[in-house]
């Protein structure tokens, strides 16, 4: 509709982004022998996927908002 | 099952492929490791909303008889009032299969299924003039993935049908981890392609048309701390209209940008052995609506293989450039619907597109019952009310809505 309503928003995310890779040149990295804790699979951002699917769809066809995670899934005419 | 319609849509997709390698990303980051055992999940969902009552609204309006879904009655919401003063609306019964399983130590395919029967009474303006409603959706997607040692990269189809309602979508993605893998870069892209033949106005034969686009960076900070960051901006022209509800005419147009930022850490040094996840999203798009979502879970491993995880969900928006608020008369009489301003080019009295604010508590219980087997049961109340929008916008005409949802589940290794 009125496009320069959509473009504030945008340049302050690219510039979140921005700072999030300069973010990675930052503080200690942490090494391969330190990393059993975040293989665990509650370290993780994949979650229950049958569960995150059910979720997303009563969310996003009951509020205006929807998505964030991914992009993938099929559409469905309810919202 | 429907491997009739699976076949369409992977010739679909194939054919949107070349579209779709043009747009950024998609789907959960740091997943570049191929899974090492085989998956069945199943999962059950039972889910019922209702809302408070303004007054007996009785009739049904304006030859709305029904929303999708081969029924044919129409009366007002009347199955089960509550003690609370609401009354029951719409009902779900859910159950999805999901497998995926790992293909000769480089290869992963995933599939899921989904049956979603829907029933009861909707709403065609604001929370009054219910119309009884079924519906029937059947969903499959089918996803490949490729792994090399510092990344991956996947396609998958989906297709979902309803009576009125059927949806292609097309998505694709790559991931790619920094030498140290500590830094992981997400790009992904998808398309929809949807067809809308309303039940009660077989004119309509209407498209519509999305196409997403993600990035997204995961970096690990410490040994106990993961954050992750996407951004994705999506573009659809088509049909936007509810053709179920009374006054309704939204732009052919809708794009959106969101921002949605998660942490999660692990509590190593308090003996609890607990993870806790944090999410924050913000939302925007061209239909002028704003939305914050704050996400927490706890995620506490007991014994012998049980873990509990108490959740909280906080939601806000504001309302649609073209939402028309409940008048005066409607306030009176919930039977006298508000017209649109006489000259409003797009209106739209769907509650979703007000400004109100949401709350959700739950719990999820699992047990790992041997290396092979999971079972987990999730509960989950939900409330939405104007009062809670943050940006003052709410609609007073409109009365508290809530939900409450069950989830069973089994999952089995192989």
């Amino acid at each position: 509709m009125k496009k320069y309503e959509m473009q504030k928003p945008l340049y302050v995310l690219l510039l979140m982004i921005m700072l999030a890779l300069s973010g990675c040149a930052v503080g200690t990295a942490v090494q391969p022998w330190e990393k059993e804790t975040l293989a665990r699979p509650e370290m993780t951002f994949e979650g229950d996927k049958l569960d995150t699917a059910y979720t997303e769809h009563i969310y996003s066809s009951k509020e205006g908002a929807s998505g964030g995670a991914g992009v993938g899934g099929g559409g469905c005419g309810c919202n | 099952m429907r491997s009739g319609s699976t076949t369409k849509s992977t010739v679909f997709g194939t054919v949107l492929l070349t579209a779709a390698l043009a747009l950024p990303s998609v789907e959960f980051a740091y997943a570049d490791a191929v899974p090492e055992r085989s998956i069945v999940s199943f999962k059950y969902l039972n889910y019922q909303d209702n809302q408070g009552l303004l007054s007996q609204s009785g009739s049904n309006t304006n030859g709305l008889n029904t929303t999708s879904g081969a029924s044919s009655a129409v009366t007002p919401g009347t199955s089960g009032s509550t003690s609370s003063g609401s009354q029951d609306r719409i009902g779900v019964n859910a159950y999805s299969v999901m497998a995926l399983v790992p293909v000769a130590g480089e290869w992963s395919v995933g599939t899921t299924y989904t049956s979603d029967s829907v029933s009861g009474a909707s709403p065609t303006y604001h929370s009054s003039g219910l119309a009884k409603m079924t519906d029937l959706r059947r969903a499959i997607d089918v996803e490949l993935t490729r792994y090399f040692s510092r990344g991956s990269v996947s396609v998958g189809t989906s297709y979902s049908k309803e009576i009125d309602y059927i949806s292609r979508g097309f998505n694709i993605q790559g991931s790619m981890s920094t030498e140290d893998k500590n830094t992981t870069f997400t790009l992904g892209g998808s398309f929809n392609n949807d067809s809308i033949n309303p039940v009660i106005q077989p004119s309509v034969d209407e498209k519509k048309q999305v196409a997403s686009g993600l990035i997204g960076v995961t970096r690990v900070l410490t040994p106990q701390d993961i954050v992750q960051l996407n951004v994705s901006y999506s573009k659809g022209t088509g049909y936007y209209s509810d053709p179920y509800k009374l006054y309704d005419n939204r732009p052919r147009h809708r794009n959106s940008v969101t921002a949605l930022a998660r942490w999660n850490h692990h509590f190593d040094d308090n003996g609890t052995d607990g993870t806790v996840h944090l999410s924050y999203r913000y939302y925007s798009d061209s239909f002028g609506i704003r939305a914050h979502t704050l996400d927490a879970e706890y995620v506490q491993p007991l014994y012998k293989g049980w873990t509990v995880i108490p959740l909280l969900r906080l939601y806000a928006q504001n309302e649609a450039d073209f939402y028309v608020s409940v008048g005066a008369a409607e306030n009176a009489d919930p039977t006298q619907p508000t017209p649109p301003p006489s000259d409003a080019v797009y209106y739209s009295e769907d509650q979703r597109l007000s400004g109100f604010g949401a709350v959700t508590l739950g719990v999820k219980v699992s047990k790992q019952i041997n290396k092979d087997w999971l079972v987990d049961v999730k509960y989950e109340h939900y409330e939405q009310r104007e009062q809670w929008s943050l940006s003052g916008d709410g609609d007073p005409g409109l009365t508290p809505f809530k939900a409450r949802s069950i989830q069973v589940g089994v999952s089995r290794a192989f």
